[in-house]
């Protein structure tokens, strides 16, 4: 019965992880090949050793990629997570015109980006500007997407909006798990409201609570789609995120064994951050 | 309940994979097949029009055009893939000049048709090359031309005069604001768009050929750019008050609304400008940046030309398809839609806003884009957006010499290594 | 009675929030509606101006919109690999979340396995985009199956993630019961624990079909010069540097978004129903 169990697990294991391996793994170590050269994408292309990999420390605008970067999946992270769970909360609750709301609040992730894009462009540039002119508010009169020091702000706000919806439908399948008598149980020892979810709901959705931090801060840290349809990298260069880098440069570009360098590690500060953050969240799940 | 659905998506499933192969049946017959991939896709019309026309009148060969967006990307993944048109429509700038140097592109020099282009966008080619290298790689087909575009109804309410020298301009950009009018619009929230006036003025204020001079060691950009730096900064002040919140589309609306007097900018931009207000009557006349009237060219670059790829099966039948595209009444027709320059001689129908640079073009004075030569990936659209929004001129020719020698360190040692080696 | 009232309380305060929460879509939503209805030249940069309603409702745009995508024709493009996509990331993701979430807590070597894949999220594509281009071409799948391949293992990372997180919480006691039974693990895979990670396809299929309805860079690189158009790839047209037609391009995106929608409108029924029925306990 043993061997049974564990011949099986095996045979669906290794086919799989043989799919995984050809189309992930081993393009990888061409890429990590290819940033040991000068290859521009096309063409003939030298061996360059280490060059990339010391010119890559020495560069300020990949090192001012990923403080920006850095900065915005941290901010989103808990913006989106904060945001997500209480719409869960009030998704799952007995409310009427459920499902209405469900769909309305899956919206923003189906529009595409060209259209956020617009919208939020012109959110920014006239009608943010217009309000709070009319509120006063002189920090706000001119289009944040203009100022170095605030752009940012907008790309956070609109990677925000998006991703909620995701986090959201991850949470509300969590909270599936939690069996209702666990809340009849704790009625009746009167946990309510913040209580009963410190206490009851939360401990129980954490494995989700971790995919969520996981997946957004994978997210944000690769953050492109949203760059490319506020930004663009600008004003002054100071939303370049990483992922943009990479791709504007290097495929866009002719620094394609350049930038494969800063994929690759980037790559290795991503696993590092993650694997440490699931480890991190695995040890409060064995707590519980 | 559960199972039937399984079953159910599992029928599907079989019967959507097995309907598709069908799809994939082309038609097999001795035609020698040509493809062609160009990069313009709001020409996409013009070369449906032109693949069909041919398709129907040459039995030999079958044409395909295709005009997909992003078609750098699509053709660089079909270059790794070994899979290559045979001909490429691509721009005369600094991927023409890699594809050029990787030796993907075939010397069409013996091509008859090139005698009819127009010698002074070949040499605009020739000098894209990298290093100096024998034969011809591309058949300019069409130009653009950038300087600055005015609201022509606006000029001659108010009698104002065309400039022809900086002091004039900026004379011009006074009297406008004094009638309480905005002299120019900008978009430079869009990065790019910080190139067009830069570009358009540095054809009068810096030697055509900077960027070469600057990679043999000759000179520095510090040296070249600083009154072309200096003269960009003093437009500012008779632009919006915020240009950074403001996108291409925003401009080109702004301008067409009649928000401002002059808007400058390429003549690509005409089509979207007319399509917020078609009424609008817009001309353009060359940016005036120096103050010699001798030294006056009109900033003017390939915009799309073709290139035979190297691993072209039947250059014949290529250079029957180019014949095709270099008629006069299919030239006449891209230029018409795209509001473009021909490369090629002979007695073209301008369109009407390129009314105030037919004396140049007519001439022969053009002077290529100084962007042909940046390599994208130094971002010297946001390296401009960031001198304009610091106003530091020193700091940006700094910065600009520094990032060249970085993104430009292969380039500069082949440069270099033929330097010695003729 | 006690306990009703206070739950009957926070729902009306959840109700309020969420319908507040809700201008934050219908702003945008009614934005987009009222461009994809209007023509170029009613575009203006006032404010008055974009709030205010196109001059006639007229479904131009949308038909013209519809001929420059041709419109059936990616669309069928479109649902062919999504559906696909979605139907074999199920039984395939499943069955290594359930593999790898059923050891990777006492075997070092499913853990490993487990990591590996889930590493494999944060392999960015832009640096996997050439090797691809030329390996699947070398594979001869420079077409729509070698796209549904890719998928399949770019979403596995995550999927695996959710699978074996959501195993956690079903009693491996259901296994054992079946086990005595006779069943074999196969067997008991597809007949017990498959079925109640329900909730589970249900959400896994929503993510992967959006990430996949959306997706343009894939189908470029890897579908480039087949001829053939996803939705996403054809509504490219509407774009380029030097002048994009919202209009068109809005009435078009409109039009995409009601598949995805009825979709998720299906699946999130699924999402509630499952555990809570009472098929864990």
């Amino acid at each position: 019965m043993k061997n049974d169990r564990q011949r099986t697990f095996l045979l669906i294991t290794i086919p799989i992880l043989a799919l995984f391996v050809c189309f992930n793994t081993i393009p990888l170590i061409r890429g990590v090949i290819y940033s040991f050269t000068n290859f521009k994408g096309f063409g003939k292309y030298d061996w360059v050793g280490l060059r990339n990999y010391v010119d890559l420390f020495s560069d300020a605008r990949v090192g001012k990629s990923y403080l920006f970067t850095v900065k915005l999946a941290v901010v989103t992270t808990i913006v989106v997570n904060v945001l997500s769970m209480i719409l869960a909360l009030g998704l799952n609750s007995k409310i009427r015109a459920k499902g209405f709301f469900r769909g309305a609040y899956f919206l923003p992730n189906i529009l595409g980006s060209l259209v956020v894009g617009y919208i939020f462009n012109y959110f920014f540039t006239y009608i943010l500007p217009a309000v709070a002119d009319m509120a006063g508010i002189t920090s706000l009169s001119t289009s944040i997407l203009s100022s170095p020091s605030k752009a940012w702000i907008g790309v956070m706000i609109v990677c925000a909006w998006q991703a909620v919806a995701m986090n959201t439908i991850i949470y509300i399948s969590g909270l599936q798990t939690v069996p209702e008598d666990v809340y009849e149980a704790g009625g009746l020892d009167g946990a309510t409201g913040w209580k009963q979810f410190r206490y009851l709901t939360f401990p129980l959705i954490i494995p989700f609570f971790s995919i969520n931090m996981v997946l957004c801060v994978k997210n944000f840290l690769m953050v492109f789609d949203q760059i490319v349809a506020l930004t663009k990298g600008g004003p002054a260069q100071s939303t370049e995120s990483i992922s943009y880098l990479i791709y504007n440069n290097g495929m866009s570009g002719g620094q394609f064994g350049f930038q494969s360098a800063n994929a690759v590690v980037f790559f290795i500060v991503i696993v590092i951050i993650s694997v440490a953050q699931m480890k991190f969240s695995g040890s409060k799940e064995e707590q519980l | 309940m559960k199972g039937k659905r399984l079953k159910c998506l599992g029928i599907a499933l079989c019967c959507m994979a097995a309907a598709l192969p069908l799809q994939g049946c082309g038609d097999s017959s001795d035609k020698v097949e040509i493809e062609i991939v160009q990069y313009k896709p709001e020409a996409a019309n013009y070369f449906k029009t032109v693949e069909d026309e041919f398709n129907a009148s040459h039995d030999n060969i079958h044409l395909t055009i295709s005009s997909p967006n992003d078609a750098m990307t699509i053709l660089k993944t079909r270059f790794i893939r070994e899979d290559y048109p045979d001909i490429i429509g691509i721009g005369g700038d600094i991927n023409y000049s890699y594809f050029v140097d990787a030796e993907i592109l075939a010397d069409v020099a013996d091509y008859e048709g090139l005698k009819e282009i127009n010698p002074g966008y070949l040499e605009i080619a020739e000098s894209l090359e990298l290093v100096p290298t024998d034969g011809t790689y591309i058949v300019p087909y069409v130009a653009n031309a950038a300087g600055i575009l005015y609201n022509k109804d606006m000029f001659a309410e108010h009698g104002w005069q065309i400039p022809e020298t900086w002091s004039e301009l900026m004379q011009l950009c006074g009297e406008i604001e004094s009638e309480g009018i905005l002299p120019f619009y900008f978009g430079f929230k869009d990065t790019w768009t910080c190139l067009a006036p830069w570009n358009a003025m540095a054809v009068e204020l810096s030697p055509s050929d900077t960027a070469k001079q600057v990679n043999k060691g000759l000179t520095t950009f510090t040296e070249e750019y600083r009154e072309l730096a200096e003269k960009y900064l003093s437009l500012l002040p008779y632009g919006p008050d915020d240009p950074f919140a403001y996108g291409y589309n925003d401009a080109c609306t702004a301008f067409a609304r009649g928000e401002s007097a002059m808007y400058p900018i390429g003549s690509y931009a005409t089509p979207q400008i007319l399509s917020v207000n078609p009424e609008l009557n817009i001309d353009s006349f060359v940016m005036p940046a120096a103050d010699n009237r001798e030294e006056r060219t009109l900033n003017s670059g390939i915009d799309l030309g073709f290139c035979v790829m190297a691993e072209c099966e039947n250059k014949e039948a290529a250079y029957e398809v180019l014949d095709f595209l270099l008629e006069y009444e299919n030239m006449q027709k891209y230029i018409d839609d795209q509001n473009a320059v021909p490369c090629k001689n002979g007695d073209f129908q301008l369109a009407s806003m390129l009314d105030g640079m037919t004396e140049f073009i007519e001439a022969g004075n053009m002077t290529d884009y100084q962007d042909h030569y940046y390599p994208s990936e130094m971002s010297v659209d946001a390296l401009l957006q960031t001198f304009l929004l610091e106003k530091d001129v020193d700091g940006f020719l700094n910065g600009f010499d520094t990032s060249w020698q970085r993104y430009n360190r292969d380039i500069i040692r082949l440069v270099q290594e033929y330097e010695q080696n003729h | 009675m006690k306990h009703t009232s206070t739950v009957g309380k926070s729902n009306r305060v959840a109700l309020v929030l969420l319908i507040l929460g809700l201008s934050t879509i219908a702003f945008p939503l009614y934005l987009t509606i009222v461009i994809a209805f209007k023509q170029p030249s009613e575009m203006t940069n006032s404010i008055s101006g974009i709030l205010s309603l196109p001059k006639t409702w007229s479904l131009n745009n949308f038909r013209e919109a519809m001929i420059v995508t041709d419109f059936w024709h990616s669309l069928r493009n479109s649902l062919l690999i999504s559906v696909l996509t979605v139907g074999i990331s199920i039984l395939i993701h499943s069955l290594m979340g359930y593999a790898l979430g059923r050891n990777k807590a006492h075997s070092k070597f499913y853990s490993f396995v487990y990591l590996f894949i889930v590493s494999g999220m944060f392999v960015p594509f832009a640096i996997l985009m050439m090797p691809l281009a030329k390996q699947t071409a070398e594979l001869g799948l420079a077409n729509w199956v070698g796209v549904i391949i890719l998928y399949i293992v770019f979403y596995m990372p995550m999927n695996i993630m959710l699978y074996s997180g959501y195993l956690v919480n079903i009693p491996i006691a259901l296994e054992e019961a079946a086990r005595v039974d006779g069943a074999s693990t196969w067997m008991t895979y597809w007949k017990i624990i498959f079925p109640i990670m329900g909730p589970m396809h249900a959400t896994v299929a929503v993510i992967t079909a959006l990430a996949v309805w959306n997706d343009v860079m894939t189908p470029l690189i890897i579908m480039a010069g087949s001829g053939e158009n996803t939705l996403p790839l054809a509504q490219l047209n509407f774009q380029s540097q030097f002048g994009t037609n919202y209009n068109l391009a809005f009435a078009s995106y409109l039009l995409s978004l009601i598949p995805i929608l009825i979709f998720y409108v299906i699946c999130q029924k699924q999402i509630l129903n499952g555990v809570t029925n009472g098929a864990v306990k």
